[in-house]
């Protein structure tokens, strides 16, 4: 067994591959968490997007219809965290624990149905993201694979800097941090930060959706029941390890990406695929140990 | 205010509401499938509480569920949330149920080492999500979410390449043997089975429930009885009550937060373990099948049972014992009309996402004091819920390091 064969340039695109749902999400989860709602409904959010946005493929054989719909869909789907934490003051880990259950619940009720099949839905019409492939730079070696991506994998990469620019040097991103932190500052100036809470929360179930998508119709084209197999909850981690700045969120979503793809290629080398997958979180967990310190600084720390 | 009374305005209240709007939701879903709601609900009734067999059959699927949400009350009572349950009782119903099927030896000697090494597996997995976060500070809250994957894929491992049986096409190990089995309240081919079959008939509710539920309901009886005697009477309930609700003020009385964290991990994880391990014993010809013990749920309806009682135990039993019914129901229900049994938990969540929202009937909302309305600044945390007093006092804990 070589090691060195682990690394070659193929690695690059399935890091990326893993790591482009966990990314969308964790970029949501960041959004909520900078207007002070603890959101860990991500899981059931991507569930709900992968799922209709599959069937909303499977009707209309569009891929962006699909994509659209699972947008609208996790974002609908988490107005009952916005709606329930926000105007009726419930509380958001109550909330979002029933929703992940509801959102397994739902869509595998509704595979059974809408499409008449148990545990997995795939069928030819189902219309996939295509790559959309950049000429020339895509044939670059080892960063070519960064120019051959999906829609929304260029989209998750742009969000990056544009949701920095947007959080830190915009009067739009002053009021958010800003409602998180000082409510009743914020109140004072005329922001009202319930507005703004929802908002963060609509938009973050708007962008785990589309991690949904990428999830069902970018890396794969199908539904699998709990096919979010815990990649939500590694966005939570990864937006609580970043402190809910958006570098720090790639950088988690990344070393993630990493170690799925590596346990992927593990497997080849004839480790048990059981093994492999518990790896993310493992190494979740290993991260959170060593990074500790820098966990007990942040103000969420303090959900234990 | 007469009992009566008050029993009247708790039929206004939240939860009935609650109960009632899921059901509606529910209903809706049934239509998007095809089906008269009116017929699947009838179903479902028929199926939960219908015959002998269907009651026998929610009396034994709320046992686990009980369980199960007495260990996570026991945890969130005093602040901890220990949202792995699914993983402690996994793992307890994996190591128990290996002790149960691969170690030889008199039954009298091997279930009780089988309770015990489930226990202690469920209460180490436990402990381990305690030691993270008193040694490294990982909130329990996450830690124990990610650690029920890697014991949902370690059980799987074990099953698929160390235990598989070569006598069937499952992926599963040997079955349980017969002696080690928990029998039945009244065993079915014993002579007082027979006199009941004989005396109220074959399918009377009493012959069934007695012939078809086992004696883990004894031992989730007690379970409640001494979960309610902890919290009522004993020094570490008392403290960890109140430390759920104010650990500030726990800590200046003298209490250590850090071992007692330990100890309520171990207690709700060895609970978990040792009902998860009741899942396995307590049918005929059982094997530990891959991923079987996931697709029961039992774990997280134990959760939502265990939000909706609000940690007491005597709600954890009505509510357990209803949402046992949506399962079973369900079950019926899909067998009969060709529908996903995953209804029930459709309806299961929905009812803790209306409670959460607080809906009551607005005519009485109305006669309230407008007073209480918040201003429109208020923060999303607040204080007259009891479910909140948990993250709430985390806040403090900050101080703490």
């Amino acid at each position: 067994m070589n090691f060195l064969e682990l690394f070659d340039q193929d690695l690059i695109s399935s890091v990326l591959r893993a790591l482009i749902p966990i990314l969308l999400a964790a970029l949501g989860g960041m959004l909520a968490e900078r207007v002070g709602i603890f959101n860990i409904g991500l899981e059931g959010m991507i569930l709900v997007g992968a799922f209709s946005g599959v069937a909303a493929s499977f009707f209309t054989n569009n891929w962006l219809v699909g994509t659209i719909v699972a947008m609208i869909c996790g974002a609908l789907f988490s107005l009952i965290l916005g709606y329930g934490a926000v105007y009726r003051k419930g509380d958001p880990i109550v909330l979002a624990i029933a929703m992940n259950i509801l959102a397994v619940g739902m869509t595998s009720f509704l595979i059974v149905a809408m499409f008449g099949v148990q545990g997995v839905f795939q069928d030819p019409g189902i219309d996939g993201i295509p790559v959309w492939r950049i000429p020339v730079l895509a044939d670059i070696p080892w960063i070519g694979a960064l120019f051959a991506l999906t829609p929304l994998g260029y989209l998750a990469l742009i969000l990056v800097p544009v949701l920095w620019v947007v959080l830190f040097r915009t009067p739009l991103g002053m009021r958010l941090r800003g409602v998180g932190e000082r409510p009743l500052a914020a109140a004072t100036m005329g922001v009202n930060p319930q507005h703004y809470q929802l908002g963060a929360v609509i938009a973050s179930g708007a962008l785990a959706g589309l991690g949904g998508a990428q999830l069902a119709l970018g890396n794969v084209v199908q539904f699998t029941e709990n096919m979010s197999a815990g990649r939500g909850w590694i966005a939570v981690v990864a937006v609580m390890l970043a402190r809910a700045h958006p570098v720090g969120v790639l950088g988690a979503a990344l070393l993630f990406g990493f170690i799925d793809a590596i346990g992927f290629r593990l497997q080849s080398f004839g480790l048990p695929q059981q093994l492999t997958d518990a790896g993310p979180y493992v190494v979740t967990l290993l991260v959170l140990i060593v990074l500790s310190s820098r966990l007990r600084k942040t103000r969420d720390a303090v959900l234990t | 205010m007469s009992a009566l009374h008050r029993i009247g305005r708790w039929f206004m209240g939240p939860i009935p509401i609650s109960v009632l709007l899921a059901l509606l939701i529910g209903a809706c879903f049934m239509l998007v499938a095809g089906v008269d709601p009116l017929s699947g609900y009838s179903a479902m009734l028929k199926g939960s509480f219908g015959s002998g067999a269907g009651l026998a059959n929610t009396l034994q699927r709320a046992i686990p569920i009980i369980g199960m949400g007495i260990a996570i009350a026991v945890a969130f009572r005093a602040g901890v949330l220990n949202l792995g349950v699914e993983g402690q009782a996994g793992l307890g119903a994996l190591a128990g149920g290996i002790v149960a099927i691969y170690v030889p030896g008199p039954a009298i000697l091997i279930v009780p080492l089988a309770f015990i090494v489930a226990i202690a597996t469920g209460a180490a997995w436990g402990l381990l999500a305690g030691l993270l976060q008193n040694l490294w500070g990982v909130p329990v809250l996450l830690s124990t979410l990610l650690l029920n994957y890697p014991a949902r894929y370690f059980a799987s491992w074990m099953i698929r390449f160390e235990l598989n049986a070569k006598d069937t096409d499952m992926v599963a190990s040997d079955q349980v043997r017969p002696e080690v089995q928990l029998s039945m309240l009244v065993p079915r081919d014993s002579a007082f089975a027979e006199t009941l079959r004989n005396s109220l008939g074959p399918t009377n509710p009493i012959t069934a429930i007695l012939t078809g539920v086992n004696w883990s309901l004894v031992i989730v009886i007690l379970v409640v009885l001494g979960a309610i005697f902890m919290n009522r009477r004993t020094r570490f309930g008392f403290e960890s009550g109140l430390s759920g609700q104010n650990p500030e003020f726990v800590r200046y009385s003298g209490v250590k937060p850090g071992p007692l964290v330990l100890r309520t991990m171990a207690l709700s994880g060895g609970l978990a373990g040792m009902f998860g391990l009741m899942v396995i014993i307590g049918a005929p010809n059982t094997r530990l099948i891959e991923g079987a013990f996931i697709q029961t749920n039992y774990a997280w309806t134990a959760l939502l049972v265990t939000l909706l009682a609000l940690y007491r135990p005597v709600g954890i039993v009505i509510a357990g014992l209803f949402f046992a019914a949506i399962m079973v129901g369900s079950d019926a229900m899909g067998r009969e009309l060709g529908l996903s049994p995953q209804i029930a938990a459709v309806i299961q969540a929905l009812v803790i996402i209306l409670l959460a929202f607080r809906v009551t009937i607005p005519w009485l909302r109305k006669r309230k004091s407008k007073a209480s309305d918040d201003p429109p600044f208020a923060e999303p945390e607040h204080l007259s819920d009891p479910r909140l007093a948990v993250v709430e006092t985390n806040t403090s804990k900050e101080s703490e390091r």
